[in-house]
């Protein structure tokens, strides 16, 4: 088979992998290589669909053993069939780095044979990658579920980031469309690379620091292939972050594309909005300071879909708002629907030089027009209703516009 | 009075330099062509001069920050109309405050250059990713771009840190610039010359890219809105996947 066509049927393979990612491992170019990986990540592209292309994304092979329901790979459709050889790919991925298409790889790839074989052929690509090509720059790698541990030792030295994919965020969904993989599967070796990662950071104490996954740990759950709620999810995310100190939980709303009675229909669109909260709550977790429980609970499992998660909180805590702009804690600040992180830092820095008013805040660039019902400057609310007449739930809520909504959706906001 | 300077950032704080030596409060720091002459102010010419310059530079280092002094050499990189007196009045401001002129964001002439730097370093760092590199024959990594503003000097320590076994070329096309690299060191090179690249054929990779562009987008979740909002159609002509 022609390279091209190989190429095209592995990366359509592997478009549903969310992730793309090139952050998190800061490295300089070395004499006699090719490439370096800069800290903050950097986007090559966008495609029609107004996802950024960082990385090479595709599978090793799309041949599979397995037969899970939700997957476009799995072994009883009847799809076209390919695998790249290690050459092959490793030489791609630098003939692509070189014309800075690309950030590096992203290697994934259904299971052929076995998880230890598919691992081998994968650890076989990236020595020939670092060694034959001598390149330096950005690697992400799925871990197999069921691999040996050692292989997937391996490959974590040779990669930046590894990622290995929940996908559905309960063992009982997990029974149902995955029969064949089991939850141990998937957890025993995201707590073996945590591990690992902790112990090269330790070792970095006594000498020259090793590198083992440098950038981290990350996954993906799929958002509405299983009945899960929002909430369940949002849990698993938490304990994610905390016990296995992931560096992102990525959520991929389910195309469908198998029939199947425990599935949505192949004529349900993928849920776009509902994905789009619960990336928002995810960001409330991991950098505006929310846990799970707070946005959350089993009365309201689900996110309301008009309101954004943290405008929706602020709505159930109105006894807490308005906070005055001038003397709120960053914390506080942070609480605030419509200040972002960087905004609430402009904040807290500008207000130590001299008092701000709600035009230094427009002229700061703060946008007013949610924050401006749970605030005050300088003593004064700016708000045109008051905060408990009740209306501010129909004022905030976005119109029902498929359109607007999905501009919104964005990773990086 | 006007001050009228040669446009460079080397121009501006020589004319800084002559402000507070002169004892003088000019409206406007202008260049060449860019001013109207005005009945009721008087025009000073200022020539650049490398050690005023030095001086100046140095005591924002000292004064204000080395932060400072990227901040504004990068809004001056914008090429906004009005940048020289734009430049004046944040120094103004920033010799009273110090370093904690950085955070004074309500005002309205620190967050002027504040925000063009910002865009400056915006567009440098998306033109890091959207840069395109063609293979030619002779084996030189060819690039083409047309930024918004001049940031060819901010990209170059990139790609040389990143490349550095190969000999690239950008040619900023809009500004008549290129920045040469030999696997040795970068320099740059002022001059309008036609670069022809349509006989090199760099065919293998750039269809394999196309097609990997092509395969890698969910048809599904098709929203062309967003990705005009990431990438603005202005840069497209640049992009070898758009062609």
């Amino acid at each position: 088979m022609h390279l091209l066509e190989k190429l095209q049927i592995l990366a359509n393979s592997a478009k549903y992998d969310v992730s793309c990612s090139s952050s998190g491992s800061g490295r300089s170019g070395k004499k006699g290589q090719v490439g370096n990986a800069a800290m903050a990540g950097i986007c090559h592209s966008w495609t029609e669909d107004g996802r950024c292309i960082s990385l090479l994304k595709v599978l090793f092979t799309n041949h599979c053993i397995y037969d899970c329901k939700y997957c476009v790979n799995r072994v009883t459709n009847d799809i076209k069939r390919a695998s790249f050889t290690p050459d092959e790919l490793s030489e791609l991925t630098v003939e692509f780095y070189r014309r800075n298409y690309i950030e590096g790889l992203f290697l994934s790839s259904a299971v052929l044979k076995s998880p230890d074989h598919t691992m081998e052929l994968i650890i076989t690509t990236l020595k020939k990658l670092r060694y034959e090509h001598r390149f330096n720059g950005y690697i992400h790698v799925k871990s197999i579920p069921g691999a040996d541990l050692s292989l997937i030792y391996q490959a974590g030295l040779l990669a930046d980031r590894m990622s290995i994919n929940i996908e559905l965020p309960s063992v009982e969904s997990l029974r149902l469309l995955a029969p064949q993989k089991d939850h141990q599967t998937i957890i025993k070796p995201m707590s073996f690379v945590s591990q690992q990662i902790r112990g090269a950071n330790e070792l970095t104490i006594y000498r020259k620091k090793q590198m083992f996954v440098p950038a981290g740990q990350t996954t993906q759950l799929i958002v509405g292939a299983s009945r899960d709620s929002d909430l369940t999810i949002l849990r698993l995310t938490q304990e994610l972050y905390n016990r296995y100190k992931l560096k992102r939980v990525y959520y991929s709303a389910y195309v469908p594309v198998n029939n199947d009675k425990n599935l949505p229909s192949v004529n349900t669109s993928p849920p776009l909005l509902r994905e789009h909260r619960i990336y928002q709550a995810d960001w409330l977790l991991r950098f505006y300071g929310f846990s799970a429980d707070e946005l959350l609970d089993e009365e309201h499992p689900s996110f309301d879909t008009r309101i954004d998660p943290k405008c929706d909180w602020a709505l159930r805590n109105l006894d807490k708002f308005p906070v005055e702009i001038n003397r709120a804690p960053l914390e506080t600040l942070l609480r605030v629907p419509g200040i972002g992180y960087k905004m609430a830092e402009r904040i807290v820095r500008a207000r130590r030089i001299a008092p701000l008013s709600y035009e230094d805040l427009k002229r700061m660039r703060v946008v007013l027009k949610r924050a401006k019902y749970f605030i005050t400057c300088m003593g004064k609310y700016y708000g045109d209703v008051d905060i408990d007449s009740g209306n501010l739930y129909s004022i905030l809520s976005e119109k029902t516009n498929q359109k607007t909504i999905e501009g919104q959706i964005s990773m990086f906001e | 009075m006007i001050y009228v300077t040669d446009g460079s950032f080397e121009g501006i704080l020589t004319a800084i330099y002559d402000a507070y030596e002169n004892k003088e409060d000019p409206e406007s720091i202008v260049s060449q062509g860019f001013y109207q002459v005005s009945l009721d102010s008087g025009v000073r010419e200022i020539s650049t001069d490398e050690e005023k310059y030095r001086r100046v530079y140095n005591a924002v280092i000292r004064k204000m920050s080395q932060q400072a002094i990227e901040i504004m050499y990068k809004a001056w990189l914008s090429e906004y109309t009005e940048i020289g007196t734009a430049l004046y009045k944040y120094l103004k401001i920033g010799l009273k405050l110090g370093p904690k002129v950085l955070s004074y964001l309500q005002n309205p002439d620190v967050s002027l250059v504040n925000d063009l730097a910002g865009k400056v370093s915006f567009e440098a760092h998306r033109f890091l990713g959207i840069l395109r590199f063609k293979k030619l024959a002779s084996g030189l990594y060819y690039a083409r771009i047309e930024p918004d503003n001049n940031i060819i000097m901010l990209v170059t320590e990139h790609f040389k840190n990143r490349f550095s076994d190969q000999p690239w070329m950008i040619h900023d096309a809009k500004r008549k610039v290129f920045a040469l690299y030999d696997t040795n060191q970068v320099i740059f090179i002022n001059e309008d010359i036609d670069i022809q690249t349509e006989n090199d054929k760099d065919t293998v990779f750039e269809e394999l890219w196309k097609n990997y562009f092509k395969a890698i987008s969910i048809e599904d979740r098709k929203n062309p809105g967003l990705q005009k909002r990431f990438l603005p159609r202005r840069y497209w002509r640049n992009l070898t996947e758009m062609q």
